[in-house]
């Protein structure tokens, strides 16, 4: 009978990694690259309209409101508020598993809705208990390392 | 614009399942034709099926033809597959109910499935983060249950509402659900047991929570002159309404505990259907956490805002209560298998006119229902009505 052997391992490329691939060009590219140029500066920002002035986040390539291309990127306030928070213990998605659990939240930045953003994040340094809603908290930037060497950005909150 | 009709229904047993997607589909398809022997599969002219993540659980796309072949169905008029994650059954129905009214359909079979429990349970969860914005909430964990659980979080915040309100959701929903033979849980539960069980995301417990289930149900639709000839007791499709406002990312949803895209639907269904709260007998709410049958009793206007704690307390949206609520025992009962709930729901609504369930979870003299499915972070939510009596007029919208 003939047989046909499979690998040991089957590749397994991104289909389970949450992050954007974070690519200035090639098949991978993203138009909002500029976000994660951003955060590996340092800073995480989010578009803007200037012309119906709306904050918009995630950042996009056309305002959602007005349908404008004319979009300036700015800083989301580094302070901000805490709205709502658990815990993700079990369930937890692949690859974030390996932190669980920790806590995850919503917290507001800026005047929001108006001129502001509410945004969901993780908080590794804190634990449920020591958190209640109105806690003052800042966004981190983070460093994703791998798979092998490849190297993206992502954000965290923690409390002030 | 025509009359339609639930004519037959059928379903598989809820659960962890040792069977395929494929086994499911055969199963249901099997349950629905068994239940209209006076129907030639040849009627059937046209098939929608609700199915959410098939190409994540089980790696299979392009699914309604092959449940045409697996049920052996010729389709001439209309054939689709609907995908609104949680909701997903539920617009099945809406859009084969649309192409029998509109007269482009005459007789449709609507099959909702999904087969959530593989050896693969860790991919199976991650999948439910692409439920959210994939890029920005879900590198964050923002699955089900610690969203709801916030939703929670504000809700107690906001107007007081409590654990053991939390669990006197389950309480109800266990109680009926232990009548249910398909339901994967059919055991009753006390509030002490839910407050005790294990803590999934503060402050929802195991209990607080439904499940990842395989399963699949199945209905047909016919319009008024061919369901006549189906059957002797139709099921009067009212016709429905549908939202989404709170978009997709959290940054678009605004406050966690107001639910406006359902007061939007719901204004819109009543609006529709010449319908108020308090004509509804039966509602098959979606219950995916406990906390979403409290702000849905609320925002479907069968309680003040704020007061679904007090509503469930006083055991109003108990069989005998002011609206019989989800006397299947809902999703926290039935388990979720994403794509079949919705149509699940409208199975639940035919047996209980048709007088087909058991003593003890039948809504007696019970006319009108309505059954509400909801998808995602509560984005997108769905209300479908259904009377045992004819509707004297029939309208889409304005």
């Amino acid at each position: 009978m003939r047989t046909i052997k499979l690998p040991d391992t089957i590749k397994l490329p991104t289909l389970l990694d949450p992050w954007d691939q974070q690519e200035p060009s090639g098949p991978d590219a993203t138009g909002i690259y500029n976000f994660y140029r951003n955060l590996a500066e340092g800073d995480l920002t989010t578009t803007k309209c200037k012309d119906c002035g709306k904050m918009n986040f995630p950042p996009t390539m056309l305002c959602s409101n007005c349908l404008s291309n004319n979009l300036e990127w700015v800083k989301i306030p580094e302070e901000g508020e805490l709205y709502a928070f658990s815990v993700m213990a079990l369930g937890v998605p692949l690859i974030i598993d390996t932190y669980a659990p920790f806590v995850v939240a919503i917290a507001r930045f800026g005047d929001y809705p108006e001129n502001g953003v509410q945004i969901s994040g993780i908080i590794f340094d804190s634990k449920y208990e020591e958190l209640k809603i109105g806690d003052k908290v800042k966004w981190e930037v983070i460093e994703i390392q791998g798979p092998g060497e490849k190297k993206r950005y992502w954000y965290c909150f923690r409390k002030i | 614009m025509r009359n339609v009709a639930l004519v037959a229904g059928g379903i598989t047993k809820f659960g962890v399942r040792e069977a395929s997607w494929k086994d499911l589909v055969q199963e249901a398809g099997k349950a629905v034709f068994e239940d209209c022997p006076n129907l030639d599969r040849k009627d059937i002219d046209s098939l929608i099926v609700g199915a959410s993540q098939p190409e994540r659980w089980v790696y299979q796309t392009h699914v309604a033809p092959l449940v045409a072949e697996l049920l052996g169905i010729d389709v001439r008029r209309v054939i689709a597959r609907t995908e609104v994650a949680c909701a997903s059954g539920q617009a099945a129905i809406r859009y084969a109910w649309l192409s029998i009214a509109t007269g482009l359909s005459d007789v449709a079979l609507v099959l909702g499935v999904e087969k959530m429990n593989t050896k693969f349970m860790d991919v199976s969860q991650t999948c439910m983060v692409n439920v959210g914005n994939r890029e920005f909430d879900g590198p964050n964990g923002f699955t089900a249950p610690p969203f709801f659980a916030m939703v929670a979080q504000r809700h107690m915040h906001e107007y007081g509402t409590t654990n053991e309100q939390l669990a006197m959701i389950r309480v109800k929903n266990a109680k009926y659900g232990a009548l249910n033979p398909y339901a994967q849980f059919q055991k009753e539960v006390t509030v002490e047991k839910v407050l005790g069980s294990r803590m999934i995301s503060p402050p929802l417990t195991l209990l607080d929570c439904s499940a990842m289930t395989d399963g699949a149900a199945a209905v047909i639709l016919a319009s008024e002159e061919r369901a006549k000839e189906l059957t002797d007791t139709p099921v009067w499709v009212l016709g429905g309404a549908q939202s989404v406002l709170h978009a997709h990312t959290v940054n678009q949803m605004g406050e966690l505990s107001e639910w406006l895209g359902l007061r939007e639907a719901a204004k819109e269904f009543y609006s529709l259907t010449k319908l108020e709260p308090e004509k509804i007998d039966i509602a098959e709410v979606h219950d995916c956490f406990t906390i979403s049958e409290i702000i849905e009793y609320e925002e479907l206007g069968f309680c003040k805002k704020g007061e679904g704690g007090k509503f469930i307390e006083e055991g109003q949206s108990y069989i005998g209560g002011k609206v019989a609520v989800n006397p299947s025992g809902g999703l926290l009962s039935n388990g979720h298998p994403l794509g079949a709930t919705g149509i699940r729901q409208a199975w639940e609504v035919l047996m209980q006119f048709r007088g087909d369930v058991p003593k003890g979870r039948y809504v007696d003299g019970a006319k009108v229902a309505i059954a509400h499915n909801l998808s995602g972070m509560a984005q997108l939510h769905h209300i479908m009505g259904y009377s045992i009596e004819k509707p004297k007029e029939l309208k889409f919208g304005r």
